[in-house]
């Protein structure tokens, strides 16, 4: 029996590799867009963080006091002052044309006001539409308005004849020592990219694996190809996937390699456990392909919502929302997606380095999605022997 | 060399018959034509039509929670004072965290990270009030989990606030210890003060500033697929595996191109009142921009993205092929439009790369219009880029379907025999 599911198999696994190649949209599929992810996502977030962002100021003071902090701003590391503008109205205008993410207003006598000691304010405006260079713009001039005050504080304390170690802590009494669990630099690409090649590659797995068996069901060979398993859906849907699993597996690793290895992202664990994760998640979504094309067995049907499901998958994995503050109901929906499961276990393994002990059931649940097929087994059978679904 | 030089004959017999009513006519034949193909083909309705409708909701429903609240933290406090036991209820008081629990040492703090009960540390020194009372220095560390930004944003700025004022509070008393009271001890402390305003997207809201690009993403990618799978059916049912149907181009290439974009047209503007109008009403996402300059502004995006469509339709061989093969080029699109990773510093050839796509322009001119009030005028870069691209994808177009009905006389000599009979009639 074993030996005779091997030779059908491997029977299928040969057309399946005649198939690739006489379309493009196989080899297009898998190595043409994991390479060009690969690319894309390497090349544009290479900074790691977006660095030297245009904001204005505008300096209505115009003193030696405001002008060293003006250029004091320059050298924080998010911002590039580009533009000295005149008045509020002419810096709103200019950040409603995006051509700066913030703006500080400095407002006449901010020195004289300084010097008598009437506190004076330094307002800065932020443009949150673009969350990520609003926050990160608003995070150095806030830092250096402290700076700068303390700098403020220290002259008036000296004027009042404290010595230096008297001054040191009444200017900063409790000192603030931050730390990112696993990604120090805030590394934007290294936050990112763990999440969306996976999920690129979780998504090329899914709809190649409901292409490959819908196209057979529309253009009408589905019965061919069964008969080339021996009548096996077993061995048709073993045969006609291994070529994928080895292609995306190897495209995961090379992933994978190009992460840790080539970029250097933190990797608390052995790279083996990525590995793992990496081929569990391509099995997994090959589990859920065919899940989608047995309960949908019309290949438009079947890429559709194999599209939907591999694009909302990122939202699920919680990289970028965390999922404990989605809406109630759909927290429990984001376990039925592959990419949850390894992202928690990119999170565990190579962020925070935890044991594996905390990762072995997100291994098994990836694994588990391989049983999907059990429940359409039958119905996919009769899709495949019958070929009575539209083909439109 | 034939087909050529009888293409040139039809298209002069079509010259003599362009009066204006048989344009007309013939654009309106061809939208009837293609109306029809629309609407009985069900996966063209699931794009063009289900689509636009169920994923702006989706989406919005995905987050509704705007910011975060509550991220639990946990607190290892080797202090145990009057003072570490205010830092706690402080952060406590704060929107965005909550005191999880109290652990007795980093390592079970950190177990307690480690199963995700947790997010973030704050770990409090022996020596904090011994240094605080000997006016020295003292450290608070706090460690933050960063496997999504947001909780490092809302650690971040929640700590740094609330132990901010605590040291502010401490700093007076220090000062008032060094007889510097009342009004001047104020003035020392905080000789100069700072105000963060937020412009556009003043609540710092996820959604506010995600989902009005997401739903310029999804009007152009649902129209990309329903325009490419109606190519690509075209392609599989007519006889000679060309991109337009012989059967239906004898009305001549324009009519076609105009008769097909303007259904098009009509179905995505409907979208655009919906997608951009009613969905940020619901979900009380950003919308103080003018709703005309909103439509004045999404003509020519509809316009660049259909013809942009058509254009790229020409190499789309089957019903599903740019479903698969370009599903994952929204996720492209979304960093290529300038949203999340800035614009100013896309540069090079990802710059260009993405000014090529509607998208882009689309997003950013809605996004100034509708979040930051911008008027037209302030977004004329991407206005005009929008109308640069309608011509530039109105020309490929025109030529893609001119060379596939080129193709379609080359393959089949019998046919411009007929279809020179049919025109000349």
């Amino acid at each position: 029996m074993l030996n005779n599911n091997s030779f059908y198999i491997k029977q299928v696994f040969n057309r399946e590799l005649k198939r690739i190649i006489s379309r493009p949209i196989y080899l297009v599929g898998s190595f043409g867009v994991m390479i060009f992810c690969f690319v894309f996502f390497m090349t544009f977030f290479k900074d790691g963080q977006p660095e030297k962002m245009p904001v204005a100021v505008v300096d209505m003071d115009n003193s030696s006091f405001s002008r060293q902090f003006i250029s004091n701003l320059q050298t924080c590391q998010h911002v590039d002052v580009v533009q000295h503008l005149q008045s509020f109205s002419e810096a709103r205008d200019q950040m409603q044309r995006g051509n700066n993410y913030a703006f500080v207003f400095i407002k006449r006598n901010l020195y004289n006001n300084t010097v008598t000691n009437s506190r004076p304010e330094i307002t800065f405006y932020v443009n949150n539409a673009y969350m990520v260079a609003g926050s990160l713009a608003a995070k150095d001039i806030s830092y250096l308005c402290l700076m700068t005050s303390g700098g403020v504080q220290r002259q008036v304390l000296r004027a009042k004849g404290l010595n230096e170690s008297q001054i040191m802590g009444i200017v900063q009494p409790v000192m603030i020592d931050t730390h990112l669990i696993g990604n120090p630099w805030a590394n934007y690409g290294m936050y990112l990219l763990n999440v969306l090649l996976p999920a690129m590659l979780q998504l090329m797995v899914l709809m190649l694996t409901t292409f490959s068996i819908g196209v057979e069901l529309k253009e009408r060979t589905s019965k061919a190809w069964l008969e080339t398993a021996g009548n096996s859906i077993f061995a048709g849907l073993m045969g006609k996937l291994l070529p994928y699993t080895l292609i995306f597996t190897l495209l995961g690793v090379v992933g994978n390699l190009l992460l840790y290895r080539f970029m250097n992202f933190t990797l608390l664990s052995g790279i083996g456990w990525m590995f793992l994760a990496t081929f569990l998640l391509v099995v997994a979504a090959q589990g859920l392909g065919i899940l989608f094309v047995g309960v949908l067995p019309v290949l438009r049907d079947a890429v559709t919502v194999a599209g939907v499901f591999g694009t909302l998958s990122i939202t699920a994995a919680g990289a970028t929302f965390p999922v404990e503050q989605l809406p109630y109901f759909l927290r429990a929906l984001t376990s039925a997606f592959p990419l949850r499961h390894y992202f928690l276990i990119y999170v565990n393994q190579a962020l925070n380095g935890t044991a594996i002990s905390f990762s072995v059931t997100k291994y098994i649940i990836l694994f588990a999605f391989t049983l999907l097929p059990l429940f359409v087994y039958k119905r996919l059978k009769n899709a495949a022997i019958y070929m009575n679904n539209p083909a439109k | 060399m034939l087909f050529t030089t009888k293409c040139k004959i039809i298209m002069d017999v079509k010259k003599n018959s362009y009066t204006f009513k048989s344009l007309l006519s013939g654009i309106w034949q061809n939208f009837i034509h293609e109306l029809k193909t629309t609407f009985t083909d069900r996966g063209v309705v699931i794009l063009l039509i289900v689509g636009p409708f169920i994923y702006p909701l989706l989406y919005g429903v995905m987050y509704l929670n705007e910011t975060l609240v509550d991220v639990p933290v946990g607190i290892v406090d080797n202090s145990q004072s009057m003072l570490s036991h205010q830092i706690a209820r402080n952060l406590d008081a704060t929107e965005a965290l909550k005191v999880y629990s109290n652990y007795s040492s980093m390592s079970e703090a950190r177990q307690a990270f480690n199963n995700r009960e947790i997010h973030g540390i704050v770990f409090i020194p022996r020596d904090l009030n011994r240094k605080i009372s000997m006016n020295e220095q003292a450290v608070v560390s706090v460690y933050s989990d960063i496997s999504s930004f947001m909780y490092y944003r809302s650690i971040y700025q929640s700590t740094t606030y609330s132990l901010l004022s605590l040291s502010k509070n401490i700093q007076i008393q220090r000062l008032n210890s060094k007889g510097i009271t009342g009004e001047s001890a104020l003035m020392v402390a905080d000789p100069l003060r700072y105000q963060n305003i937020s412009l556009y997207n003043a609540g710092v809201g996820f959604a506010s500033f995600l989902l009005p690009a997401i739903m310029i993403l999804i009007l152009f990618q649902t129209m990309f697929f329903g325009i490419t799978m109606l190519a690509g059916t075209s392609r599989e049912e007519n006889r000679f595996h060309v991109l337009v149907s012989p059967d239906i181009n004898r009305e001549g290439i324009l009519r076609v191109i105009t008769g097909k974009a303007f259904l098009y047209f009509l179905i995505y503007f409907m979208w655009i009142f919906y997608a951009l109008g009613i969905i940020p009403l619901i979900f009380n996402l950003p919308h103080i921009g003018n709703m005309i300059d909103i439509v004045i502004f999404m003509t020519p995006f509809l316009l660049a993205s259909i013809f942009f469509a058509m254009s790229v339709s020409v190499f789309i061989p089957n019903r599903e092929t740019s479903m698969v093969l370009f599903m994952f080029f929204s996720i492209i699109l979304i960093f290529l439009s300038g949203i999340t990773w800035p614009q100013s510093n896309i540069n090079g050839f990802w710059k260009i790369f993405a000014w090529l796509f509607p998208s882009t322009q689309g997003v950013q001119g809605y996004i100034k219009i509708n979040t930051m009030g911008a008027n037209l005028h302030q977004v004329r870069f991407e206005y005009v880029s929008l109308w640069v691209q309608t011509a530039l994808y109105f020309i490929t177009t025109f030529w893609t379907y001119r060379w596939q009905i080129k193709k379609s006389f080359a393959t089949n000599p019998e046919l411009s025999e007929t279809a020179d009979l049919q025109t000349t009639e």
